[in-house]
Order: structure tokens, then sequence, then C-alpha cells
């Protein structure tokens, strides 16, 4: 069944059409990808599905409910946690404080950093638990600024994971990765695949190809093409390119 | 789906624009003059040398740059006396952000029609980016299929400076248009586009060769 639905969903800043009509689906579970060139409307598609960019027209549905229009944090709270393309860490926290802040009940509770920080074990044992299913559990300790550009990246989902979403939405999650960290956020994505809904906005096309389910390419602010990454693979001029051998 | 009026999907009645220099002694530095009908859903390929007029035309066919006289039928309406905002439902215009020219708008919208319909019946893809190491070409040339059996015309803009580009036109489009020499020439197939003297000059002995290649 379909978890997050798009439908019609038209958007124009001023005199200019950027999103033409998306429609598209995803279903429980399922790991999405997003693609398309620079300046396709990607990014304006993913900001208007986590409520960041309010659409003209059509529906935005999560699990059946039209959420089109409401406020991010609205939107956050159905369940639908995202990533952004510019990191937005505390840089002075450490990487636990960094999750525990996102817990929904250390949030809960409210904002007395210092007071949890010394007080509470359960909340820094549910951030270890996140901190150690992105991969950085020996880096609790270490203030954000200190870790490298992939410790960022993957403390950035582990932020986004904290708030115990049904839909994780990643917005170019391999920007500013080097191949290394490529591989090593590839390792991470999969090791998250199929246990909530994943929406993933990326350029890089081996990634996706190689991770998703299913892909929508968007372009000219529609989706123009859709499929496993077996079927696009079919089409003969994408044989032709780069894009042939992946997977 | 594009409305079924039964009208010309786009109708360019004796179109022409005109450019001048100079207040008093005008002189005239650009014209473009077109009379065409394309009844039915299809995709039409443009091409032209750089300056002949493509732009000007597709300004003129989407709404943005009115025509010095004459008239654009977009499925039977006269798309310059649709709202500004709303032209783009009748024709839209896929540009890069650095090709867009703004006009002046000389009528105020309140005196305008809104659009008959929600969905734009002409989609025109002004020089798209193709790259072949991308993969995306075959995604772009299925959608322009996909928006063709949904009722709608597509044109398509391309300066074939790769070979690859004449096998796109050959491949995708229907028919052509040659804009040169302030004319728009229609032509029904890729074989008499190439015969044409115009579209030799302008590509070349060697995309010529690539061209006649194709045929």
């Amino acid at each position: 069944m379909a978890l997050v639905e798009a439908e019609g969903v038209h958007v124009r800043f001023g005199d200019r059409v950027v999103l033409e009509e998306i429609n598209l689906s995803v279903n429980e579970g399922e790991l999405h990808g997003i693609m398309g060139p620079n300046g396709a409307g990607k990014t304006t598609f993913f900001n208007t599905l986590t409520g960041r960019v309010k659409p003209n027209r059509g529906r935005i549905r999560l699990n059946g409910e039209d959420v089109a229009g409401l406020s991010p944090h609205a939107i956050a709270r159905k369940g639908l946690a995202r990533s952004f393309q510019i990191m937005t860490l505390f840089n002075d926290f450490t990487a636990q404080e960094n999750v525990m802040v996102a817990l929904p009940a250390y949030r809960a509770r409210g904002f007395d950093v210092r007071r949890a920080v010394a007080g509470d074990a359960s909340f820094s044992d549910e951030a270890n638990e996140v901190l150690a299913s992105v991969g950085l559990a020996g880096k609790a300790g270490i203030s954000a600024k200190l870790l490298s550009y992939g410790e960022r990246r993957a403390l950035e989902i582990a932020v986004a994971l904290a708030q115990r979403p049904r839909v994780l939405c990643l917005d170019e999650p391999t920007s500013g990765l080097g191949t290394d960290g490529t591989l090593r956020l590839a390792e991470l994505i999969g090791s998250l695949k199929g246990k909530l809904t994943i929406v993933a906005v990326e350029h890089d096309m081996r990634f996706l190809f190689s991770l998703a389910d299913r892909i929508s390419v968007i372009h000219w602010g529609q989706v123009v093409a859709r499929g496993t990454p077996r079927e696009l693979q079919e089409n003969a001029w994408v044989k032709r390119s780069n894009l042939g051998s992946f997977g | 789906m594009a409305p079924a009026s039964g009208a010309p999907l786009i109708a360019l009645q004796n179109l022409q624009k005109v450019y001048t220099r100079g207040l008093i002694a005008r002189q005239q530095t650009f014209k473009l003059e077109a009379d065409l009908t394309i009844d039915g859903p299809g995709i039409v390929g443009v091409v032209g040398p750089n300056g002949a007029g493509k732009t000007t035309l597709f300004e003129m066919m989407t709404g943005s740059n009115a025509p010095t006289s004459g008239r654009v039928l977009v499925a039977g309406t006269d798309i310059h006396r649709v709202k500004y905002a709303e032209r783009d439902r009748l024709a839209i215009h896929y540009h890069q952000s650095y090709q867009v020219r703004r006009f002046r708008k000389l009528v105020p919208s309140i005196f305008l029609a809104p659009s008959p319909v929600e969905r734009p019946v002409v989609h025109l893809f002004d020089e798209p980016q193709f790259n072949t190491q991308d993969g995306y070409i075959g995604f772009m040339l299925d959608f322009f299929r996909k928006l063709r059996a949904e009722g709608r015309l597509v044109i398509l803009c391309l300066h074939p400076t790769a070979s690859y580009h004449l096998e796109i036109l050959n491949e995708i489009a229907e028919r052509f248009l040659l804009v040169a020499g302030g004319t728009v020439t229609d032509l029904s197939d890729f074989k008499s586009l190439v015969a044409e003297e115009r579209m030799r000059t302008y590509l070349g002995p060697e995309m010529t060769r690539a061209a006649e290649a194709l045929i």
C-alpha cells in the first residue's frame, strides 16, 4: 500500500513553473529514489513533500491523509523526517546530544539540555542505540564539529532516525562525500532498507541504481520515467550510456 | 487530457514579429514570419541557425512575446488574449533560466480571459541538454512520446552540434520546422529537412554527411 502519495502537485515561483505536475507513490517499506538533472525540480518536490513549500495545487498524502500545505513540524509529527543537503547539526554538541535532542521523549520534556545530559541515562542509552545503528557507536562523546564529513552525514541521518519516523526523506545524501564516504553511506542506507520507508533525492545514479527498489526520474517539473532500476535500464539510450552498466 | 475542441492544436495565422532600432528613423533589425497549422498531436523538431528567431517564435507561441501582427491560436484560443499567469496552462516553454526574457505586459490581466484548460496542450522544449553519458535522453524521449499519446503537441528545438542530436531528431520528430532567413518552413519528414539547402548550409558538410547517413 502507498504510504506517501503525490497527486497533481503543481508549484510555481512567480511567473515560473517549477513543478508542472508530479504524480508518484511510495509503498510502505520501499526505498524510493528520485533522480533528475540539475534544475529539474527534485529539491522543490522534496521541500513540498516535507512542508517547506506549499503547492499551488495538488495533494500530498501521508498514510492516506492530505498533508499538503501543513507546516514542516506538523508533517514531521505525522512521521516524516528529513535530512538536508546542507548539514544542520549543533556543532558544539556531542554526537550523542545531537541525537538526544531529537528523541520524541526528550523533546516532550522540554529543552533543558544541561539537566538532561547530566541526569537521565535512559535518553543517552536510546541515543547511543541510534548512533550504533548508523555506525557511530564509538563517537557518542565527540563534538559534531570534530567529526569527519562522512560521519557528520551519518549523524544527520541518526538525528532524523531519532524521531522514529515512518518515512525517512534524504536530500542528496551523497553530496560532498568522496568515493569512500559514498560507499559507507550506501552500506548504512542499505542496512536501513526494509526497516522503514525511505525517499532519497539523489543525483548520483550509481548510488540510486544499486540501492533503490523503484526510481522516479524528475525532469521539467514532472515525472518523466519511473520503474525499478532494471526496468529503467531497458531503455536503448540508457543502455548506450554509463547508466546501462549500473546496479 | 487535452481538450477535444476539434480546433488545431496550434495555428500561427499570418504571424509576424519585427524588431526595429532608432526612434525617428526606424530601422528594421529583425523580421520573422510564420503561417502554419498543426492539427493533431505530434512531435515536431525545430531547427535553424542562431539568431534566426527560434526563441522568438517559441515566445510568441507560448504568449510571452507579443507578435507585431497576426495571431497564435492554441487549441482554438488566442494565447495572447489569455491572462498572463495562465498562458502556460495552454502552452508551456521549458528552457534554461538564462534563456528567459521578460517582456512588458501591456494589457492589464483583468481585461484578459482565463485559460480554458488546466494542463498545457503544447509543450515546447527549447534546447534541452542531451548528454549521451547520463542516460537521461532515453527518459526524455519516452516522455515526449507519452505526452503525444495523451493528445498533446511536443515541439523540440535542437541545435545539432553532434551526430547523436541528428539521431534524436530522426528518431523522435514526425515533422520539422526550419527557421531560417526570416521564415518558418514546414517540412514533412527528416529526409525533406536534410534535402533543404538552407539546412545543409546550417549543418555544414560534416554534419550534413552524418544526417544523410541516417536516411
